[in-house]
């Protein structure tokens, strides 16, 4: 049996990658994928804790992220389609106003 | 044994797959290794005696969201339109700041985590998660339900021509 907290060394690189993404890249669905791997790296702690603990609740708060995760995906990339129908580049240094 | 042998190879997958994220210029390239990441995640939750949300994991990350992020970029037809470099200054800050964080993290980790193993095995089959889901979370769910249909109708809303606001002309711009 895998100790846990190898896990969560797993889950603290991966959040370090996803941290490292969103402040060093400029596109926006990179840095929104950078998002979802930090999500994912906090579900594995959740996971991880869970097993440790023999409780249930972890498992069930994943599920909540993914599905607050998707509603997060849908709606950030139609802003990001927005965007780009309005200024024709998804940089995010050029969308620094919260208007047209 | 063969558990280790397995960990150690999926988690350098995912963590090779998550770099290529954030090193590569090309978003299709970067979504593509994002699914392969999410892939060895999903192992990462059958070694951690959790089939069912390893289920889940493929079918609705790699399965859904990632098609959408997919469809999206392709959409917008970005992998011709070349990412302006980042500003050094930015670069440096970023990397800098974001190592120190993950040492700190690991510190920590490694300090104050639990080092024990867990005794017995842990039952989280589908039928536990959903009795618990349905008795103790019912009311989380109906409310996640609800805000899914509402990022459905503002996803359509933002992305759609006809509803979203006119185009720059020169007569709006204050």
């Amino acid at each position: 049996m895998i100790p846990t907290h190898w896990f969560l060394i797993l889950s603290a690189i991966l959040f370090t990658i996803g941290v490292c993404g969103v402040l060093t890249r400029r596109n926006g669905i990179t840095i929104f994928m950078c998002i979802e791997l930090m999500v994912n790296a906090v579900n594995l702690t959740f996971v991880a804790y869970a097993r440790q603990f023999h409780q249930i609740h972890g498992l069930l708060f994943v599920f909540f992220v993914m599905a607050i995760a998707a509603a997060e995906a849908a709606v950030g990339l139609a802003i990001f389609i927005s965007l780009f129908h309005h200024r024709h580049t998804i940089d995010v240094d050029e969308a620094n106003l919260m208007r047209w | 044994m063969i558990s280790f042998i397995i960990f150690f190879f999926f988690a350098a997958v995912a963590v090779i797959f998550a770099a290529m994220v954030v090193l590569h210029r090309n978003p299709v390239v970067g979504a593509l290794s994002l699914v392969a990441s999410f892939f060895a995640l999903a192992v990462m939750y059958v070694l951690l005696e959790a089939p069912f949300l390893a289920a889940l994991q493929v079918i609705v990350y790699a399965g859904a969201i990632m098609v959408l992020f997919l469809f999206v970029i392709m959409l917008l037809n970005l992998q011709h339109q070349a990412e302006p470099h980042t500003r050094p200054v930015q670069q440096f800050l970023g990397y800098t700041s974001s190592a120190a964080f993950g040492l700190a993290l690991i510190y920590y980790l490694a300090k104050y985590g639990v080092t024990k193993l867990p005794e017995g095995p842990f039952v989280s089959d589908a039928r536990t998660v959903g009795i618990k889901m349905f008795e103790a979370y019912i009311f989380p769910f109906e409310m996640v339900s609800i805000l899914l249909l509402a990022a459905i109708v503002g996803a359509l809303l933002l992305s759609g021509r006809t509803g979203a606001a006119p185009p720059v002309t020169g007569e709006n711009k204050l």
